[in-house]
């Protein structure tokens, strides 16, 4: 069964007088344990399309449904809960509570959920660990470095075991070798655990980690392509 | 300076919500104490005259000593020609004689201690009003009469009307038994409390023959129109007894320090409160003025760059403020200005003020007295202490380092 | 919402510091407000009480029994012919300090210089001192000893006024129920002091027994005057005294003798009130900025929490933590701050300087002021109250931020 699907999204923004289209009939189905990526220049609708698939955001029109679940006529209160308990994001910066420390940036969606103390310091130093950062758990997100920091976010993204992780551009403010580090986490979690990953970017070397490629131009999917994947294909 | 204008106005409003709200402090402040000094003023005026109209005048001519300890044998002779040269020279047409002194006054059925006093029929109208406050009966007619005006509680009290004789007691100047019946003509109902239950008075001639004190008296009753006459006019009288050393000129502040000091507390905790709202507001705009020279660190760095002097940029944090604190005061005042320009016509009052006021010998309603200083004074201080509050964010910028600024988020 | 209140309270006090100036700052303006509400409050207490337990003193005591006509026509006609034993058992209710049976008769006193009109107070000294009068008052000789005893009592100022001296003899007279006047030669067995002049000016104590003598009224009294443990609250005896009293006496408390004092401490609670809501007004709008401002800096990380999953109502929470921490921490320095500087003036502040003004208010030369639990708290629930209403905006402002728009927010 798909773990997502879309059926002909619309979604129009006004800016000023000007309506710009952000995704123009996309229909799209996403399997169980995807690595997969949306691609496209700027405004091409890619996050337009995370976002909404994230329930960040509701389209015009169209059906979304995760787990067999309608979530695009949901309250917002009600998406906050799907969002919490289904979706894990990783965002391109500015993705961990700046007065937390990675470990309390794990937890906090832990504690959102209401597990008990035991169980998110247990989990907390097994996911850190996972993501290669043993003993710097009390550290503060200004005394890690970029690489450090999107890897505590996939963290706090899969520590509660969602159905999906959401990334838009995670490795947008990072240098190759990081880039690299994070996306071979990615595909290791994907390879391990079987957890679905979306990630929008215009980033070569993420894309050819991606086993399913798809192309988005203003709000459309142009093309949708199969590839191995993996770690080793780039450059 | 044009630019300079241009440019602290436009910062002003990058942060709109945050200027309002310091400014919203400044026009609450600045409202408040326009509208209150007013009242205050008001307030102080209207106890001075009531005070003074009532019954002390705005000076008298005591024998030294007198005021602060009177005796019934310091009074002072010569009283008819001093009031005659008062009146020919100084050309003070409000002048009158008093004399004071304690009897039993027993009426048919009831006896009670009273301050008698002995006034001078023609004139006594003239420094108080309480003869124009009778509201049965009639004034004393003649200075040899044997008549008294009693006030209306006192009156109650021993059961008196008007033609009722009454019995007065009491020890003359020379320590004798003074004794006499006088008939009530008059009963004065002021409203003032303690007056009413206090008040009577005799003619001045009949007095001094009741009392053995032969022509003298004990005060000499000035009013001289307006509170600022009563300076120079205190001189003059000064040079006038200046022959008679026994004697003294007292103004309205020596005659009855309370009602100055009584203002001078009430204005001292009135300004406890302001000073603390300043302070508050202060705080207010250092804190909105600190906000926002952090925030723009980064551009102030890039106009370091440019070659702009650090003093400049000073200059200009602190003329945002300036703007700021105008815009409180000119909305300020004209709020707080037009509540009291609305209750000076119609009066102010709330419920039990009237009974409060009675206390203080003072009508129930109060109509605020809107002066330059009253309006301008508070917001002024306002307007320092946001100045003052401001150095701090402003000198600030003179350590700026232009690369280190720029860096900053 | 409650296993997510521990993080709030973790975040909201983090946040709190981020921005340690302006915090620093909103709290000193906090601290200064809550300080002077209290400082003010206690100082105007002080006043009041000054004012009114003067007052009570030497006018009504917390209660007066009188003859039914007296109030309205004082006089010795209506005086009160015998206590019954009904009332002196209502007398001794728990709540009542003390009282006193008095022939209470305005009067004359005349010295060989001078003469004066007072208020004459026939008195046993044995109940005069469980009611108004202390030991401590007296400053020269002592007080009376007997209700027969022949000596006379004068304040300090009534003594100058007459030239008279300690052991000299002065005159009393004053009027008999048949309007003739009662008078007799007593000696100045001691000298008292008041907190206001004219109350020493204006009364004079003598023997009861010799008093009723002197003006031919037998054991009758004019006056009893009652004291209880709490000026502010005599409802638990006062109607039981009036049951006792039947109707044949008049019993009223000090509220009903004086409407002014009773109105000047009415006066003073909605003063301290509009006092405190005054400073809270210009504290609010500071607390409002800065809430405001610590919200809209922090628009990109709340989207962030929000897009984890974050309720907007826990946003809403975690903003009034904030600002909750922020006024008990300025409540608590500022209570502290407030009972410090009061220490200081517990032994009261001189007046003597202004004492003619005070005068004019019914005060007393020294100003005790009175910090009372109950002003504390009345201000603190204020404050926090209208503190977190105040910081309602900002954060329902925070709460209704659109996840997406704050995540992009630069």
């Amino acid at each position: 069964m798909a773990s997502v699907s879309c059926k002909d999204l619309r979604k129009t923004f006004s800016q000023g007088e000007t309506t710009v289209i952000g995704l123009d009939g996309v229909s799209l189905d996403i399997e169980k344990g995807s690595f997969m990526c949306l691609s496209g220049p700027s405004g091409s609708g890619k996050t337009t399309l995370l976002n909404a698939i994230g329930g960040l955001d509701t389209p015009d029109s169209g059906e979304i449904s995760i787990g067999g679940e309608r979530i695009d006529q949901l309250a917002k209160s009600d998406l906050a809960d799907m969002r919490l308990h289904n979706i894990g994001f990783v965002f391109q910066a500015y993705n961990l509570i700046p007065v937390l420390t990675a470990r309390e940036n794990v937890e906090f969606v832990m504690q959102l959920q209401g597990q008990s103390v035991e169980q998110r310091r247990e989990l907390s130093t097994s996911i850190l660990e996972e993501v290669g950062l043993q003993g710097m758990e009390d550290r503060l997100p200004t005394q890690l470095s970029g690489g450090q920091q999107q890897r505590v976010a996939v963290a706090r993204a899969i520590v509660s075991e969602p159905q999906l992780v959401l990334a838009d551009e995670p490795t947008a403010n990072l240098d190759s070798k990081t880039s690299t580090q994070l996306m071979d986490l990615f595909w290791q979690l994907n390879e391990r655990r079987g957890i679905t990953f979306v990630i929008a970017t215009h980033d070569a070397r993420v894309m050819s980690y991606c086993r399913r490629i798809i192309r988005m131009v203003d709000g459309q999917i142009i093309a949708d392509e199969n590839q191995a994947g993996g770690p080793g294909n780039a450059d | 300076m044009t630019a300079n204008f241009l440019l602290a106005w436009r910062n002003l409003w990058r942060s709109q919500r945050r200027t309002w709200l310091t400014v919203g402090a400044m026009i609450f402040c600045n409202a408040l104490m326009v509208f209150m000094l007013s009242l205050q003023f008001g307030t102080y005026g209207l106890m001075i005259e009531t005070s003074l109209k009532t019954f002390s005048g705005h000076l008298q001519i005591q024998k030294v000593g007198y005021l602060d300890e009177p005796r019934m044998r310091d009074s002072f002779a010569g009283v008819a020609e001093l009031s005659a040269s008062l009146r020919k020279e100084l050309g003070l047409e409000r002048v009158s004689a008093r004399a004071e002194g304690f009897a039993l006054a027993s009426s048919e059925e009831r006896s009670f201690g009273i301050q008698v006093v002995g006034v001078e029929p023609d004139h006594e109208p003239l420094v108080s009003t309480l003869p124009g406050l009778i509201k049965r009966g009639r004034w004393l007619s003649d200075m040899d009469a044997p008549e008294i005006i009693v006030g209306a509680a006192l009156a109650r009290n021993l059961k008196l009307d008007i033609g009722n004789e009454l019995t007065l007691l009491g020890t003359g100047a020379d320590g004798s038994m003074a004794a006499t019946i006088v008939t009530v003509v008059g009963i004065v109902e002021s409203g003032m409390g303690d007056l009413d239950r206090m008040l009577a008075q005799m003619p001045l001639g009949y007095f001094q023959s009741v009392f053995v004190m032969e022509d003298q008296a004990h005060r000499i009753v000035m009013d001289v129109n307006s509170l600022e006459a009563v300076a120079p006019v205190k001189l003059q009288i000064g040079e006038l007894i200046q022959g008679r050393s026994d004697l003294v000129v007292l103004d309205w502040d020596e005659i009855q320090p309370g009602l100055r000091q009584g203002i001078q507390a009430d204005m001292a905790s009135a300004w406890f409160i302001y000073g603390i709202l300043i302070l508050l507001v202060s705080f207010s705009v250092l804190n909105t003025q600190l906000m926002s020279v952090l925030e723009r660190t980064r551009e102030f760095g890039v106009m370091l760059a440019f070659g702009i002097q650090p003093a400049r940029l000073a200059r200009l944090v602190l003329l945002e403020t300036g703007l700021m604190a105008a815009l409180g005061l000119i909305i300020g005042v004209a709020i707080g200005g037009s509540i009291a320009v609305y209750i000076s016509l119609e009066g102010f009052s709330f419920p039990g003020m009237e009974e409060a006021m009675a206390q203080y010998n003072l009508p129930g309603k109060i109509f605020p007295e809107i002066t330059l200083a009253g309006v301008l004074l508070g917001p002024s201080v306002v307007c320092v202490g946001s100045i003052l509050a401001a150095l701090y964010p402003a000198l600030r910028l003179l350590w700026l380092q232009p690369v280190q600024a720029m860096r900053s988020v | 919402m409650q296993m997510s209140l521990q993080v709030l309270a973790t975040l909201a006090w983090r946040n709190l510091w981020r921005n340690y100036r302006r915090t620093l700052i909103m709290l000193a303006a906090i601290i200064l407000g809550v300080w002077a509400m209290i400082f003010m409050t206690a100082l105007m207490r002080g006043m009041v009480d000054g004012v009114v337990s003067d007052g009570i003193k030497y006018l009504p005591g917390h209660a007066q029994i009188h003859h039914p006509s007296f109030r309205d026509d004082p006089s010795v006609e209506h005086a009160i012919k015998n206590l019954s034993p009904e009332l002196l058992a209502a007398l001794k209710q728990p709540g009542i300090t003390g009282w006193s049976a008095r022939v209470k008769v305005p009067g004359m006193i005349a010295s060989e210089r001078d003469s004066r009109g007072i208020m004459l107070l026939g008195v046993d000294p044995a109940q005069e001192l469980t009611v108004t009068f202390s030991a401590d008052d007296i400053v020269e000789g002592r007080f009376l000893e007997s209700s027969a005893d022949t000596g006379v009592v004068v304040g300090r100022k009534m003594l100058e006024h007459l030239e008279t001296k300690l052991g000299r003899r002065i005159v009393l007279m004053s009027q008999t129920p048949d309007n003739d006047v009662g008078d007799r030669g007593f000696r100045i067995v001691g000298v008292y002091r008041a907190g206001q002049s004219s109350q020493e000016e204006m009364y004079v104590y003598a023997g009861r027994e010799v008093v009723q003598k002197m003006i031919g009224i037998g054991p009758a009294v004019t006056e009893l005057s009652v004291i209880g443990n709490d000026y502010r609250n005599l409802s638990p005896w006062l109607e039981q005294l009036q049951t006792a009293a039947g109707g044949n006496l008049d019993v009223a408390g000090w509220r009903e003798l004086d409407n002014y004092l009773s109105l000047a401490l009415t006066m003073q609670d909605s003063i301290g009130l509009v006092m405190t809501l005054l400073i809270f007004v210009v504290l609010s709008f500071g607390l409002v900025n800065i809430m405001a401002m610590a919200v809209f800096e922090r628009v990109r990380e709340i989207g962030l929490m929000q897009a984890l999953g974050m309720q907007p109502r826990a946003i809403l929470v975690q903003v009034l933590i904030e600002g909750l921490y922020l006024l008990v921490l300025g409540l608590c320095i500022g209570n502290g701050l407030a009972w410090l500087s009061l220490q200081p003036l517990a032994a009261g502040i001189d007046l003597s300087i202004i004492a003619e003004g005070a005068d004019m208010y019914g005060l007393g030369t020294t100003l005790y002021p009175s910090l009372k639990p109950v002003d504390m708290i009345q201000s603190t629930v204020l404050v926090i109250f209208l503190g977190l209403l105040a910081s309602l905006l900002p954060a329902w402002r925070a709460a209704r931020l659109d996840p997406i728009r704050a995540l992009n927010e630069h």
